[in-house]
């Protein structure tokens, strides 16, 4: 009794799970009134280590504020729920990369998808140029050591900033690739959303890359609203996401990136070390998915989602269920 | 610290988008009380199409921006991008408080004053005019009052449509975690709400009838 009141006066929410050891070590020890004084060590230690994974028992799954994030997340969560027999919790929709990136940080969330160009340019700060692999292998090492992050197998395919046009204009001045852009751009009206204005790979390298200039500088607004901007006219070139779902729907075609400005944007799981190194069966569960989703099944579970308006727990059961059963 | 050094570095381009905000405010303000100051006369004449109308009012202030948006770009002449679309979301939101107030301030005159005017032969014009809104400038000014202060803080959603402001800033912190730059259009935004409020209770208390 002197223990559980001593504990739940230091750690008030150590209280509940206090009263249950102590009830566990009176059945344990039926003869006696209470823990000796052995058992009070136990019983501290096993606090100590409740105390420790209150937290990480659960394990919190992020995901930024975009359709395809949302999905990999509800995906990465399902399978951990289907593999393991940790609880899961959900934190979908938070905020850009740099949000996501605090948050697990901080250990607010212990996984998210993200990709590995945006790791490098927008996380780490590297001016973007290396191929795919080199870009994986100093992403992975530099979120090993500098905050004990870890990066899993990715899920197999790449969602690049597409930039993109309407199919119309495209046909009409036979445009294929972003060089092509750069002749009609002086009449063009671009639009583009914040995080693409602001990053290191995103607009301002891109125009010098490719010599564009626009006829005013671009209407910088909020990147689902780009979209809807593009196929009514009102800008004509946006930088969207390649595997997007909206793309074909709104009769928008991508420009090739001839001159390969973007690094590759693999998406992959990022997981705190801790909690792999805790639960290893996260790992084991994550592995199945590798490898297994590539851009044109990327593109058609996003259609699922934002053009049939489907419910994103069903499309990720549905994908899981048929490739990883 | 880091605000104040950032404002001086870029001082030119925080002016230009403090002018865009007041722009933004003032126009979706006269326009909110165009619309809504007579509205709310003809509510307070026609007391049944009340419910409707302050039902309608009721339900556009609880449309999230960003869906408002989504519904306005495709229409012609008050859509698009750009501060038109913004200026129509802003007044969307700026009509409930004026409505409602210009219908309480002339729904509230004492009936026997009204009774007095008409008893000395005053047309209807001439009650509106002489007696029911100078005894209710008080409380409709209030109802603008509440749009403007609302409408400063609202205006930072005008940055999701291309129409700047200082929401500009707040967009581009948030998207790249720079409290900084959160807070180059957050605190502005707040002096300014307060400012709005202070004048406009300012300008009441020289109308308000005592």
């Amino acid at each position: 009794m002197a223990v559980e009141a001593e504990v739940g006066a230091l750690v008030p929410w150590a209280e509940a799970p206090a009263r249950r050891v102590s009830r566990a070590l009176k059945g344990a020890f039926p003869g006696r009134a209470g823990p000796s004084g052995h058992g009070k060590r136990i019983v501290a230690s096993a606090l100590i280590f409740l105390g420790a994974c209150s937290r990480a028992d659960k394990v919190v799954v992020g995901a930024k504020n975009f359709t395809e994030s949302d999905l990999l997340a509800e995906i990465i969560a399902q399978q951990i729920e289907r593999r393991t027999t940790l609880p899961v919790e959900r934190k979908l929709h938070l905020g850009g990369t740099f949000v996501c990136h605090e948050a697990i940080k901080a250990g607010q969330i212990d996984v998210y998808a993200e990709y590995t160009g945006t790791a490098y340019t927008a996380v780490l700060k590297h001016q973007p140029g290396p191929g795919a692999d080199s870009v994986r292998r100093l992403v992975e090492n530099e979120y090993a050591s500098q905050w004990r992050l870890a990066w899993l197998e990715p899920f197999g395919f790449n969602n690049t900033f597409a930039i993109t046009v309407r199919q119309a204009d495209a046909e009409r001045y036979g445009l294929k690739t972003v060089s092509d852009l750069a002749a009609v751009a002086p009449r063009w009206k671009a639009g583009f959303g914040y995080e693409f204005l602001e990053r290191a790979d995103g607009f301002a390298g891109l125009s010098r890359v490719y010599g564009l200039r626009f006829s005013a500088p671009p209407l910088a607004m909020d990147l689902g609203l780009t979209y809807r901007a593009l196929a009514d006219g009102k800008v004509d070139v946006i930088a969207g996401n390649s595997t997007d779902g909206q793309i074909e729907a709104l009769h928008l075609v991508v420009l090739a990136d001839d001159r390969h400005y973007f690094p590759p944007y693999e998406a992959a799981p990022v997981v705190r070390a801790e909690v792999l190194e805790r639960h290893p069966e996260v790992r084991r569960a994550l592995a199945e998915l590798a490898g297994k989703l590539d851009d044109a099944e990327m593109r058609r579970l996003n259609a699922r989602a934002d053009v049939q308006h489907e419910d994103i727990r069903a499309i990720a059961r549905d994908w899981l269920t048929r490739v990883a059963p | 610290m880091e605000l104040l050094r950032f404002y001086s570095a870029n001082s030119r381009e925080a002016l230009g988008l403090l002018t865009q905000h007041l722009w933004l405010v003032l126009l979706s303000t006269v326009v909110a009380v165009a619309i809504g100051v007579p509205l709310g006369i003809l509510l307070a004449r026609r007391p049944r199409w009340r419910r409707p109308v302050l039902g309608f009012a009721n339900v556009c202030q609880t449309i999230p921006s960003l869906a408002l948006f989504g519904f306005l770009i495709p229409l012609p002449f008050i859509g698009g991008v750009g501060a038109r679309t913004a200026i129509v979301a802003l007044v969307v939101y700026a009509l409930l408080p004026i409505i409602r107030n210009t219908y309480a301030g002339i729904a509230g005159v004492d009936p026997a004053v009204r009774e007095a005017g008409r008893g000395m032969g005053m047309t209807d014009r001439e009650l509106l005019t002489m007696v029911e809104l100078p005894l209710a400038a008080g409380v409709i000014l209030s109802g603008i009052r509440v749009a403007t202060v609302i409408g400063v803080g609202v205006a930072t959603i005008a940055a999701a449509v291309g129409a700047g402001g200082l929401g500009v800033y707040i967009f581009r912190g948030v998207a790249v975690v720079n409290d900084t730059l959160i807070l180059a259009g957050a605190l502005p935004a707040a002096v300014l709400a307060l400012a709005a409020d202070g004048l406009l209770g300012l300008v009441e208390r020289r109308f308000v009838w005592r």
